[in-house]
Protein backbone atom coordinates (compact mmCIF):
# COMPACT_ATOMS: atom_id res chain seq x y z
CA UNK A 1 0.00 0.00 0.00
CA UNK A 2 2.70 2.41 1.06
CA UNK A 3 4.73 1.48 -1.99
CA UNK A 4 1.83 1.92 -4.38
CA UNK A 5 1.24 5.34 -2.87
CA UNK A 6 4.84 6.29 -3.55
CA UNK A 7 4.65 5.07 -7.14
CA UNK A 8 1.51 7.06 -7.97
CA UNK A 9 2.92 10.09 -6.23
CA UNK A 10 6.10 9.95 -8.36
CA UNK A 11 4.08 9.30 -11.51
CA UNK A 12 1.85 12.34 -10.99
CA UNK A 13 4.84 14.58 -10.43
CA UNK A 14 6.53 13.23 -13.55
CA UNK A 15 3.48 13.78 -15.77
CA UNK A 16 2.59 17.23 -14.45
CA UNK A 17 6.24 18.25 -14.35
CA UNK A 18 6.80 17.23 -17.98
CA UNK A 19 3.65 19.10 -19.02
CA UNK A 20 4.79 22.21 -17.16
CA UNK A 21 8.22 22.02 -18.81
CA UNK A 22 6.55 21.89 -22.25
CA UNK A 23 4.42 24.92 -21.33
CA UNK A 24 7.50 26.91 -20.35
CA UNK A 25 9.59 25.88 -23.37
CA UNK A 26 8.17 28.39 -25.92
CA UNK A 27 8.45 31.19 -23.35
CA UNK A 28 12.02 30.19 -22.54
CA UNK A 29 12.94 30.09 -26.21
CA UNK A 30 11.36 33.50 -26.76
CA UNK A 31 13.29 35.09 -23.90
CA UNK A 32 16.60 33.46 -24.83
CA UNK A 33 16.28 34.41 -28.50
CA UNK A 34 15.54 38.03 -27.65
CA UNK A 35 19.03 38.35 -26.18
CA UNK A 36 20.85 36.70 -29.10
CA UNK A 37 22.26 38.65 -32.06
CA UNK A 38 20.47 37.74 -35.30
CA UNK A 39 23.37 35.65 -36.72
CA UNK A 40 23.36 33.53 -33.58
CA UNK A 41 19.58 32.99 -33.85
CA UNK A 42 20.09 31.70 -37.40
CA UNK A 43 22.90 29.32 -36.42
CA UNK A 44 22.68 25.53 -36.28
CA UNK A 45 23.25 23.80 -33.90
CA UNK A 46 21.31 26.18 -31.67
CA UNK A 47 22.62 27.65 -28.41
CA UNK A 48 20.44 27.06 -25.36
CA UNK A 49 22.00 29.96 -23.51
CA UNK A 50 22.99 33.06 -25.52
CA UNK A 51 26.64 32.76 -26.50
CA UNK A 52 26.88 36.50 -27.05
CA UNK A 53 24.10 38.01 -24.90
CA UNK A 54 23.14 41.47 -26.13
CA UNK A 55 20.57 44.23 -25.60
CA UNK A 56 21.04 45.37 -29.17
CA UNK A 57 17.72 43.78 -30.27
CA UNK A 58 15.79 45.95 -27.81
CA UNK A 59 17.71 49.07 -28.80
CA UNK A 60 17.09 48.42 -32.50
CA UNK A 61 13.45 47.63 -31.87
CA UNK A 62 12.84 50.89 -30.01
CA UNK A 63 14.82 53.15 -32.36
CA UNK A 64 14.39 51.62 -35.82
CA UNK A 65 10.77 50.46 -35.72
CA UNK A 66 7.38 51.90 -34.76
CA UNK A 67 7.17 49.53 -31.80
CA UNK A 68 7.23 52.21 -29.05
CA UNK A 69 4.52 54.11 -30.89
CA UNK A 70 2.45 50.93 -31.12
CA UNK A 71 2.78 50.33 -27.38
CA UNK A 72 1.61 53.87 -26.67
CA UNK A 73 -1.30 53.56 -29.11
CA UNK A 74 -2.39 50.27 -27.56
CA UNK A 75 -2.25 51.73 -24.06
CA UNK A 76 -4.40 54.70 -25.08
CA UNK A 77 -6.95 52.49 -26.85
CA UNK A 78 -7.07 50.00 -23.97
CA UNK A 79 -7.51 52.76 -21.38
CA UNK A 80 -10.35 54.32 -23.39
CA UNK A 81 -12.02 50.91 -23.59
CA UNK A 82 -11.58 50.33 -19.86
CA UNK A 83 -13.01 53.70 -18.80
CA UNK A 84 -16.01 53.60 -21.15
CA UNK A 85 -16.92 49.94 -20.65
CA UNK A 86 -16.49 49.93 -16.87
CA UNK A 87 -18.63 53.07 -16.58
CA UNK A 88 -21.46 52.05 -18.91
CA UNK A 89 -21.53 48.39 -17.81
CA UNK A 90 -21.73 49.24 -14.11
CA UNK A 91 -24.40 51.87 -14.78
CA UNK A 92 -26.53 49.39 -16.74
CA UNK A 93 -25.75 46.63 -14.25
CA UNK A 94 -26.98 48.93 -11.48
CA UNK A 95 -30.25 49.54 -13.32
CA UNK A 96 -30.83 45.82 -13.96
CA UNK A 97 -29.94 44.84 -10.38
CA UNK A 98 -31.64 47.54 -8.31
CA UNK A 99 -34.65 48.88 -10.25
CA UNK A 100 -38.00 47.33 -11.03
CA UNK A 101 -39.16 48.57 -14.39
CA UNK A 102 -41.45 47.42 -17.15
CA UNK A 103 -39.70 45.03 -19.56
CA UNK A 104 -36.66 44.58 -17.37
CA UNK A 105 -36.30 40.81 -17.63
CA UNK A 106 -36.94 40.70 -21.37
CA UNK A 107 -34.40 43.47 -21.94
CA UNK A 108 -31.84 41.64 -19.81
CA UNK A 109 -32.34 38.42 -21.79
CA UNK A 110 -31.88 40.47 -24.95
CA UNK A 111 -28.57 41.77 -23.61
CA UNK A 112 -27.37 38.24 -22.84
CA UNK A 113 -28.54 36.95 -26.22
CA UNK A 114 -26.24 39.34 -28.06
CA UNK A 115 -23.14 37.38 -27.00
CA UNK A 116 -24.18 34.56 -29.34
CA UNK A 117 -23.61 36.65 -32.47
CA UNK A 118 -20.38 35.59 -34.22
CA UNK A 119 -17.96 38.42 -34.92
CA UNK A 120 -17.69 37.56 -38.62
CA UNK A 121 -21.35 38.20 -39.32
CA UNK A 122 -21.05 41.85 -38.27
CA UNK A 123 -17.49 42.50 -39.48
CA UNK A 124 -18.19 43.23 -43.17
CA UNK A 125 -21.31 45.41 -42.76
CA UNK A 126 -19.56 47.28 -39.94
CA UNK A 127 -16.59 47.95 -42.22
CA UNK A 128 -18.91 49.40 -44.87
CA UNK A 129 -20.72 51.40 -42.19
CA UNK A 130 -17.48 52.79 -40.76
CA UNK A 131 -16.45 53.80 -44.28
CA UNK A 132 -19.73 55.65 -44.75
CA UNK A 133 -19.41 57.63 -41.50
CA UNK A 134 -15.71 58.36 -42.03
CA UNK A 135 -14.35 56.23 -39.20
CA UNK A 136 -11.94 54.14 -41.29
CA UNK A 137 -8.32 54.59 -40.28
CA UNK A 138 -9.31 55.98 -36.87
CA UNK A 139 -9.43 54.32 -33.45
CA UNK A 140 -13.18 54.85 -33.10
CA UNK A 141 -14.16 51.40 -34.51
CA UNK A 142 -11.86 49.85 -31.90
CA UNK A 143 -13.50 51.77 -29.05
CA UNK A 144 -17.13 52.77 -29.65
CA UNK A 145 -18.81 49.41 -30.55
CA UNK A 146 -17.17 47.85 -27.49
CA UNK A 147 -19.41 49.93 -25.22
CA UNK A 148 -22.17 47.37 -25.87
CA UNK A 149 -20.45 44.77 -23.66
CA UNK A 150 -23.07 42.22 -22.62
CA UNK A 151 -20.69 40.18 -20.51
CA UNK A 152 -19.69 43.32 -18.58
CA UNK A 153 -23.32 44.16 -17.82
CA UNK A 154 -23.99 40.59 -16.68
CA UNK A 155 -20.90 40.63 -14.49
CA UNK A 156 -21.75 43.98 -12.88
CA UNK A 157 -25.39 43.05 -12.32
CA UNK A 158 -24.38 39.89 -10.45
CA UNK A 159 -22.12 41.88 -8.17
CA UNK A 160 -24.35 44.90 -7.60
CA UNK A 161 -27.24 42.58 -6.66
CA UNK A 162 -25.29 41.74 -3.48
CA UNK A 163 -25.22 45.40 -2.37
CA UNK A 164 -27.79 45.79 0.49
CA UNK A 165 -30.90 47.80 -0.48
CA UNK A 166 -30.80 49.60 2.90
CA UNK A 167 -27.60 51.32 1.82
CA UNK A 168 -29.30 52.71 -1.28
CA UNK A 169 -32.48 53.69 0.63
CA UNK A 170 -30.39 55.54 3.21
CA UNK A 171 -28.65 57.47 0.44
CA UNK A 172 -31.99 58.42 -1.14
CA UNK A 173 -33.38 59.63 2.20
CA UNK A 174 -30.28 61.79 2.50
CA UNK A 175 -31.29 63.38 -0.77
CA UNK A 176 -28.96 61.67 -3.22
CA UNK A 177 -30.49 61.49 -6.71
CA UNK A 178 -30.60 58.39 -8.91
CA UNK A 179 -27.25 59.03 -10.50
CA UNK A 180 -25.82 60.29 -7.22
CA UNK A 181 -26.76 57.01 -5.53
CA UNK A 182 -24.90 55.11 -8.26
CA UNK A 183 -21.89 57.39 -8.30
CA UNK A 184 -21.35 57.98 -4.57
CA UNK A 185 -22.75 54.81 -2.96
CA UNK A 186 -22.64 51.92 -5.46
CA UNK A 187 -19.31 52.65 -7.16
CA UNK A 188 -17.24 52.71 -3.94
CA UNK A 189 -18.63 49.38 -2.66
CA UNK A 190 -18.19 47.45 -5.91
CA UNK A 191 -14.54 48.35 -6.45
CA UNK A 192 -13.27 44.72 -6.58
CA UNK A 193 -15.73 43.88 -9.36
CA UNK A 194 -14.78 47.05 -11.23
CA UNK A 195 -11.09 46.08 -11.04
CA UNK A 196 -11.82 42.61 -12.43
CA UNK A 197 -13.84 43.99 -15.31
CA UNK A 198 -11.19 46.62 -16.01
CA UNK A 199 -8.53 43.92 -16.18
CA UNK A 200 -10.65 41.80 -18.46
CA UNK A 201 -11.45 44.68 -20.83
CA UNK A 202 -7.80 45.73 -20.88
CA UNK A 203 -6.58 42.26 -21.86
CA UNK A 204 -9.19 41.83 -24.60
CA UNK A 205 -8.37 45.24 -26.05
CA UNK A 206 -4.60 44.71 -25.74
CA UNK A 207 -4.70 41.35 -27.54
CA UNK A 208 -7.22 42.24 -30.27
CA UNK A 209 -5.75 41.66 -33.73
CA UNK A 210 -8.42 41.31 -36.41
CA UNK A 211 -10.19 44.66 -35.82
CA UNK A 212 -7.11 46.90 -35.96
CA UNK A 213 -5.91 44.90 -38.99
CA UNK A 214 -9.16 45.62 -40.80
CA UNK A 215 -9.68 49.24 -39.76
CA UNK A 216 -6.23 50.84 -39.55
CA UNK A 217 -4.18 51.87 -42.58
CA UNK A 218 -1.74 54.52 -41.28
CA UNK A 219 1.28 52.94 -39.64
CA UNK A 220 1.39 55.65 -36.95
CA UNK A 221 -2.03 54.49 -35.72
CA UNK A 222 -1.11 50.78 -35.51
CA UNK A 223 -1.64 48.89 -32.27
CA UNK A 224 1.24 46.97 -30.75
CA UNK A 225 -0.08 43.63 -32.09
CA UNK A 226 -0.17 44.99 -35.64
CA UNK A 227 3.30 46.48 -35.34
CA UNK A 228 4.60 43.11 -34.12
CA UNK A 229 3.02 41.16 -36.96
CA UNK A 230 4.52 43.69 -39.39
CA UNK A 231 7.99 43.56 -37.87
CA UNK A 232 7.92 39.79 -38.14
CA UNK A 233 7.26 39.70 -41.86
CA UNK A 234 8.76 42.65 -43.64
CA UNK A 235 8.65 41.50 -47.24
CA UNK A 236 10.93 38.51 -47.80
CA UNK A 237 12.89 39.29 -44.65
CA UNK A 238 12.08 37.78 -41.31
CA UNK A 239 13.22 39.84 -38.34
CA UNK A 240 13.39 37.16 -35.68
CA UNK A 241 15.59 39.20 -33.34
CA UNK A 242 13.21 42.17 -33.23
CA UNK A 243 10.15 39.95 -33.21
CA UNK A 244 11.29 38.13 -30.07
CA UNK A 245 12.29 41.35 -28.30
CA UNK A 246 8.93 42.89 -29.17
CA UNK A 247 7.10 39.77 -27.97
CA UNK A 248 8.66 40.18 -24.54
CA UNK A 249 7.99 43.92 -24.23
CA UNK A 250 4.41 43.55 -25.51
CA UNK A 251 3.69 40.83 -22.97
CA UNK A 252 5.09 42.85 -20.07
CA UNK A 253 1.98 44.96 -19.30
CA UNK A 254 -0.24 41.84 -19.33
CA UNK A 255 2.26 39.85 -17.26
CA UNK A 256 2.44 42.56 -14.59
CA UNK A 257 -1.36 42.85 -14.37
CA UNK A 258 -1.74 39.07 -14.45
CA UNK A 259 0.82 38.53 -11.68
CA UNK A 260 -0.63 41.13 -9.33
CA UNK A 261 -4.27 40.26 -9.85
CA UNK A 262 -4.17 36.56 -10.80
CA UNK A 263 -7.07 35.47 -8.58
CA UNK A 264 -9.51 38.02 -9.96
CA UNK A 265 -8.33 37.37 -13.49
CA UNK A 266 -9.01 33.63 -13.28
CA UNK A 267 -12.49 34.04 -11.81
CA UNK A 268 -13.16 36.59 -14.51
CA UNK A 269 -11.95 34.14 -17.16
CA UNK A 270 -14.23 31.40 -15.88
CA UNK A 271 -17.19 33.70 -16.27
CA UNK A 272 -15.79 34.98 -19.54
CA UNK A 273 -15.70 31.39 -20.74
CA UNK A 274 -19.29 30.94 -19.71
CA UNK A 275 -20.34 33.75 -22.00
CA UNK A 276 -19.79 31.36 -24.93
CA UNK B 1 -42.30 67.88 -14.12
CA UNK B 2 -39.36 65.65 -15.00
CA UNK B 3 -38.31 65.72 -11.35
CA UNK B 4 -41.14 63.50 -10.13
CA UNK B 5 -40.89 61.10 -13.07
CA UNK B 6 -37.11 60.82 -13.08
CA UNK B 7 -36.85 57.78 -10.74
CA UNK B 8 -39.09 55.86 -13.17
CA UNK B 9 -37.19 56.93 -16.28
CA UNK B 10 -33.70 56.63 -14.78
CA UNK B 11 -33.21 52.85 -15.29
CA UNK B 12 -34.14 53.17 -18.97
CA UNK B 13 -31.63 55.97 -19.37
CA UNK B 14 -28.97 53.92 -17.56
CA UNK B 15 -29.35 50.92 -19.87
CA UNK B 16 -29.90 52.94 -23.06
CA UNK B 17 -26.20 53.29 -24.07
CA UNK B 18 -25.97 49.52 -24.54
CA UNK B 19 -29.04 49.39 -26.74
CA UNK B 20 -28.15 52.44 -28.82
CA UNK B 21 -24.65 51.10 -29.54
CA UNK B 22 -25.94 47.58 -30.13
CA UNK B 23 -28.61 48.75 -32.56
CA UNK B 24 -26.07 50.67 -34.64
CA UNK B 25 -23.09 48.26 -34.55
CA UNK B 26 -24.82 44.92 -33.84
CA UNK B 27 -28.44 44.61 -34.90
CA UNK B 28 -28.29 46.82 -37.99
CA UNK B 29 -25.14 45.09 -39.36
CA UNK B 30 -26.76 41.67 -38.99
CA UNK B 31 -29.69 42.71 -41.16
CA UNK B 32 -27.47 44.75 -43.47
CA UNK B 33 -25.12 41.78 -43.87
CA UNK B 34 -28.01 39.75 -45.28
CA UNK B 35 -28.59 42.48 -47.87
CA UNK B 36 -24.86 42.78 -48.64
CA UNK B 37 -24.66 39.05 -49.30
CA UNK B 38 -27.26 39.32 -52.06
CA UNK B 39 -25.29 41.92 -53.97
CA UNK B 40 -22.26 41.69 -56.22
CA UNK B 41 -20.12 44.44 -54.66
CA UNK B 42 -17.52 46.28 -56.70
CA UNK B 43 -15.15 47.44 -53.99
CA UNK B 44 -17.05 49.60 -51.54
CA UNK B 45 -19.63 50.69 -54.11
CA UNK B 46 -22.79 48.69 -54.53
CA UNK B 47 -23.02 46.48 -57.59
CA UNK B 48 -26.00 44.66 -59.01
CA UNK B 49 -28.46 42.53 -57.10
CA UNK B 50 -27.62 38.86 -57.67
CA UNK B 51 -30.03 37.07 -55.37
CA UNK B 52 -28.67 33.87 -53.90
CA UNK B 53 -25.87 33.53 -56.45
CA UNK B 54 -23.17 34.29 -53.87
CA UNK B 55 -24.45 31.45 -51.71
CA UNK B 56 -24.71 29.01 -54.63
CA UNK B 57 -21.18 29.86 -55.74
CA UNK B 58 -19.89 28.91 -52.30
CA UNK B 59 -20.76 25.29 -52.90
CA UNK B 60 -18.68 25.19 -56.09
CA UNK B 61 -15.76 27.15 -54.60
CA UNK B 62 -12.81 24.83 -53.99
CA UNK B 63 -11.11 27.36 -51.66
CA UNK B 64 -14.20 27.43 -49.48
CA UNK B 65 -14.38 23.65 -49.37
CA UNK B 66 -10.68 23.52 -48.55
CA UNK B 67 -11.10 26.03 -45.70
CA UNK B 68 -14.09 24.19 -44.23
CA UNK B 69 -12.32 20.80 -44.42
CA UNK B 70 -9.14 22.25 -42.89
CA UNK B 71 -11.14 23.81 -40.08
CA UNK B 72 -13.06 20.58 -39.41
CA UNK B 73 -9.77 18.65 -39.41
CA UNK B 74 -8.34 21.18 -36.95
CA UNK B 75 -11.42 20.87 -34.77
CA UNK B 76 -11.27 17.06 -34.73
CA UNK B 77 -7.59 17.14 -33.86
CA UNK B 78 -7.42 20.01 -31.36
CA UNK B 79 -10.84 19.62 -29.70
CA UNK B 80 -10.27 16.24 -28.00
CA UNK B 81 -6.68 17.19 -27.12
CA UNK B 82 -7.54 20.46 -25.40
CA UNK B 83 -10.73 19.21 -23.76
CA UNK B 84 -9.41 15.77 -22.76
CA UNK B 85 -6.03 17.21 -21.84
CA UNK B 86 -7.68 19.94 -19.80
CA UNK B 87 -9.81 17.42 -17.92
CA UNK B 88 -6.96 15.00 -17.15
CA UNK B 89 -4.75 17.90 -16.13
CA UNK B 90 -7.47 19.29 -13.86
CA UNK B 91 -7.86 15.92 -12.13
CA UNK B 92 -4.09 15.64 -11.65
CA UNK B 93 -3.78 19.22 -10.40
CA UNK B 94 -6.61 18.57 -7.96
CA UNK B 95 -4.92 15.47 -6.54
CA UNK B 96 -3.80 15.59 -2.92
CA UNK B 97 -0.69 13.68 -3.97
CA UNK B 98 0.67 16.63 -5.91
CA UNK B 99 2.98 19.16 -4.25
CA UNK B 100 3.34 22.77 -5.44
CA UNK B 101 -0.13 22.73 -6.93
CA UNK B 102 -0.38 26.53 -7.03
CA UNK B 103 2.88 26.83 -8.92
CA UNK B 104 1.91 24.22 -11.51
CA UNK B 105 -1.48 25.83 -12.02
CA UNK B 106 0.16 29.20 -12.65
CA UNK B 107 2.53 27.65 -15.20
CA UNK B 108 -0.37 26.18 -17.17
CA UNK B 109 -2.23 29.51 -17.07
CA UNK B 110 0.85 31.46 -18.15
CA UNK B 111 0.44 31.22 -21.96
CA UNK B 112 -2.98 32.87 -21.67
CA UNK B 113 -1.25 36.09 -20.64
CA UNK B 114 0.50 36.06 -24.01
CA UNK B 115 -1.28 37.55 -27.02
CA UNK B 116 -2.13 35.36 -30.03
CA UNK B 117 0.34 37.27 -32.15
CA UNK B 118 3.12 36.67 -29.62
CA UNK B 119 2.17 32.98 -29.42
CA UNK B 120 2.36 32.75 -33.21
CA UNK B 121 5.77 34.43 -33.26
CA UNK B 122 7.11 32.17 -30.50
CA UNK B 123 5.98 29.04 -32.35
CA UNK B 124 7.36 30.09 -35.71
CA UNK B 125 10.72 30.44 -33.93
CA UNK B 126 10.46 27.24 -31.93
CA UNK B 127 9.37 25.08 -34.87
CA UNK B 128 11.52 26.67 -37.54
CA UNK B 129 13.52 24.53 -39.93
CA UNK B 130 16.45 24.30 -39.51
CA UNK B 131 17.27 26.63 -36.60
CA UNK B 132 14.27 26.06 -34.31
CA UNK B 133 14.63 24.39 -30.94
CA UNK B 134 12.53 21.33 -31.80
CA UNK B 135 14.35 20.48 -35.03
CA UNK B 136 17.67 20.93 -33.27
CA UNK B 137 16.64 18.28 -30.74
CA UNK B 138 15.52 15.98 -33.57
CA UNK B 139 18.88 16.38 -35.32
CA UNK B 140 20.84 15.75 -32.14
CA UNK B 141 19.07 12.44 -31.56
CA UNK B 142 21.72 10.64 -33.55
CA UNK B 143 18.97 8.50 -35.04
CA UNK B 144 19.36 10.01 -38.51
CA UNK B 145 15.89 11.55 -38.29
CA UNK B 146 14.93 14.16 -40.86
CA UNK B 147 14.10 17.64 -39.53
CA UNK B 148 10.36 18.32 -39.62
CA UNK B 149 9.08 21.09 -41.83
CA UNK B 150 6.39 22.29 -39.45
CA UNK B 151 5.63 25.54 -41.22
CA UNK B 152 5.85 24.83 -44.95
CA UNK B 153 5.02 21.17 -45.37
CA UNK B 154 1.29 21.01 -46.25
CA UNK B 155 0.84 17.83 -44.21
CA UNK B 156 2.18 19.52 -41.08
CA UNK B 157 0.10 22.72 -41.23
CA UNK B 158 -2.93 21.66 -39.20
CA UNK B 159 -0.95 19.61 -36.64
CA UNK B 160 1.33 22.64 -36.13
CA UNK B 161 -1.71 24.85 -35.59
CA UNK B 162 -2.98 22.24 -33.11
CA UNK B 163 0.25 22.43 -31.12
CA UNK B 164 -0.06 26.20 -30.91
CA UNK B 165 -3.70 26.03 -29.79
CA UNK B 166 -2.93 23.32 -27.27
CA UNK B 167 -0.21 25.45 -25.73
CA UNK B 168 -2.08 28.76 -25.74
CA UNK B 169 -5.55 27.53 -24.76
CA UNK B 170 -5.21 24.55 -22.44
CA UNK B 171 -5.15 26.96 -19.49
CA UNK B 172 -8.63 28.09 -20.44
CA UNK B 173 -9.92 24.49 -20.56
CA UNK B 174 -8.18 23.90 -17.26
CA UNK B 175 -10.01 26.83 -15.61
CA UNK B 176 -13.35 25.49 -16.84
CA UNK B 177 -12.60 21.89 -15.78
CA UNK B 178 -11.32 22.90 -12.34
CA UNK B 179 -14.49 24.91 -11.77
CA UNK B 180 -16.49 21.82 -12.80
CA UNK B 181 -14.56 19.47 -10.52
CA UNK B 182 -15.21 21.75 -7.56
CA UNK B 183 -18.93 21.24 -7.97
CA UNK B 184 -18.62 17.43 -7.49
CA UNK B 185 -19.47 16.45 -3.92
CA UNK B 186 -16.49 15.00 -1.95
CA UNK B 187 -18.83 12.35 -0.43
CA UNK B 188 -19.03 10.60 -3.81
CA UNK B 189 -15.26 10.18 -3.86
CA UNK B 190 -15.35 9.00 -0.27
CA UNK B 191 -17.98 6.40 -1.19
CA UNK B 192 -15.91 5.22 -4.17
CA UNK B 193 -12.86 4.90 -1.93
CA UNK B 194 -14.75 2.84 0.64
CA UNK B 195 -16.01 0.57 -2.16
CA UNK B 196 -12.37 -0.02 -3.06
CA UNK B 197 -12.41 1.71 -6.47
CA UNK B 198 -9.02 2.39 -8.06
CA UNK B 199 -8.19 5.99 -9.06
CA UNK B 200 -8.83 5.04 -12.69
CA UNK B 201 -12.23 3.49 -11.88
CA UNK B 202 -13.12 6.54 -9.81
CA UNK B 203 -12.30 8.75 -12.79
CA UNK B 204 -14.34 6.68 -15.26
CA UNK B 205 -17.38 5.98 -13.09
CA UNK B 206 -17.61 9.05 -10.84
CA UNK B 207 -15.80 12.03 -12.36
CA UNK B 208 -16.50 11.51 -16.06
CA UNK B 209 -20.31 11.11 -15.94
CA UNK B 210 -20.69 14.14 -13.68
CA UNK B 211 -18.47 16.24 -15.94
CA UNK B 212 -20.47 15.59 -19.13
CA UNK B 213 -22.29 18.97 -19.09
CA UNK B 214 -19.00 20.82 -18.55
CA UNK B 215 -17.28 18.84 -21.30
CA UNK B 216 -20.11 19.68 -23.71
CA UNK B 217 -19.96 23.34 -22.78
CA UNK B 218 -16.23 23.29 -23.46
CA UNK B 219 -16.78 21.47 -26.76
CA UNK B 220 -19.20 24.17 -27.95
CA UNK B 221 -16.72 26.83 -26.95
CA UNK B 222 -13.93 25.06 -28.87
CA UNK B 223 -16.10 24.67 -31.96
CA UNK B 224 -17.05 28.35 -32.04
CA UNK B 225 -13.48 29.45 -31.35
CA UNK B 226 -12.05 27.20 -34.06
CA UNK B 227 -14.41 28.52 -36.73
CA UNK B 228 -13.68 32.10 -35.62
CA UNK B 229 -9.92 31.61 -35.39
CA UNK B 230 -7.88 34.16 -37.27
CA UNK B 231 -4.66 35.48 -35.72
CA UNK B 232 -2.98 32.08 -35.26
CA UNK B 233 -3.08 30.86 -38.89
CA UNK B 234 -2.46 34.42 -40.11
CA UNK B 235 0.83 34.69 -38.23
CA UNK B 236 1.99 31.11 -38.91
CA UNK B 237 1.00 30.82 -42.56
CA UNK B 238 0.08 34.29 -43.88
CA UNK B 239 -3.13 35.45 -45.59
CA UNK B 240 -3.05 32.71 -48.24
CA UNK B 241 -2.88 29.93 -45.66
CA UNK B 242 0.64 28.79 -46.52
CA UNK B 243 1.88 26.23 -49.05
CA UNK B 244 -0.99 24.56 -50.92
CA UNK B 245 -3.42 26.50 -48.65
CA UNK B 246 -2.89 23.77 -46.08
CA UNK B 247 -3.33 26.24 -43.23
CA UNK B 248 -6.32 28.05 -44.74
CA UNK B 249 -9.10 28.19 -42.14
CA UNK B 250 -12.57 29.66 -42.47
CA UNK B 251 -11.64 32.78 -40.50
CA UNK B 252 -8.68 33.42 -42.78
CA UNK B 253 -10.80 32.90 -45.91
CA UNK B 254 -13.53 35.34 -44.80
CA UNK B 255 -10.83 37.93 -44.12
CA UNK B 256 -9.01 37.31 -47.40
CA UNK B 257 -12.16 37.38 -49.52
CA UNK B 258 -13.47 40.59 -47.97
CA UNK B 259 -10.46 42.69 -47.08
CA UNK B 260 -7.83 41.59 -49.55
CA UNK B 261 -9.94 40.92 -52.66
CA UNK B 262 -12.74 43.29 -51.52
CA UNK B 263 -15.48 40.86 -52.53
CA UNK B 264 -17.78 42.06 -49.77
CA UNK B 265 -20.94 40.37 -51.01
CA UNK B 266 -19.25 37.01 -51.35
CA UNK B 267 -17.49 37.44 -47.99
CA UNK B 268 -20.76 38.35 -46.28
CA UNK B 269 -22.47 35.27 -47.75
CA UNK B 270 -19.59 33.15 -46.46
CA UNK B 271 -19.78 34.70 -42.99
CA UNK B 272 -23.55 34.25 -42.88
CA UNK B 273 -23.38 30.59 -43.87
CA UNK B 274 -20.60 29.93 -41.35
CA UNK B 275 -22.58 31.75 -38.66
CA UNK B 276 -25.49 29.38 -39.31
CA UNK B 277 -23.16 26.34 -39.28
CA UNK B 278 -21.65 27.39 -35.94
CA UNK B 279 -25.10 27.97 -34.49
CA UNK B 280 -26.40 24.57 -35.67
CA UNK B 281 -23.28 22.75 -34.42
CA UNK B 282 -23.74 24.36 -31.01
CA UNK B 283 -27.39 23.29 -30.93
CA UNK B 284 -26.52 19.70 -31.92
CA UNK B 285 -23.93 19.50 -29.14
CA UNK B 286 -26.44 20.86 -26.65
CA UNK B 287 -29.04 18.28 -27.76
CA UNK B 288 -26.57 15.41 -27.43
CA UNK B 289 -25.87 16.57 -23.91
CA UNK B 290 -29.53 16.65 -22.91
CA UNK B 291 -30.18 13.09 -24.02
CA UNK B 292 -28.68 11.65 -20.82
Amino acid sequence: MQRQFLVSRTLIHLIVGAGAALMLLPLYWMVVSAFKPLPEILTVPVTFIPYNPTLENFRGLLTETLFARGMLNSIIIAMANVVLQVFFCSLAGFAFAKYRFWGRDVLFMLVLGTVMIPQYVTLIPNFLLMGRIGWLDTWLPLIVPGIANAFGIFWMRQYIATVPDELLDAARIDGAGEFGTYWRIVIPVIKPALVTLALFVFSVSWNEFLLPLVYLRSKELYTVQLVMANIFRVQYKVNYHWAMASAILATLPMAVLFATLQKQFISGLTLGGLKG
Amino acid sequence: MLGSKWPKIAPYVFISPFFVIFLVFGAFPIVFSGVVSLIDWKGVTMGEFVGLRNYLNLFRDSDFQRAVLNTLYLLVLSGPLTIGGGLVLAVLLNSQLLRLRGMFRTIFYLPMAVSLVVAGLAFSMLLNKPFGFVNDIILRQGLNLEPIDFLTNPLAAIPTLTLLILWRCIGNDLVIMLAGLQSISPELYEAARIDGASPFQTFVYVTLPLMVPIILFDAILSTVNTFNMFAEPYILFGTEGGVDQAGLTTGLLVYRTSFKYFKFGYGAAMAYLLGVVIFVLSLVQLRLGQRD
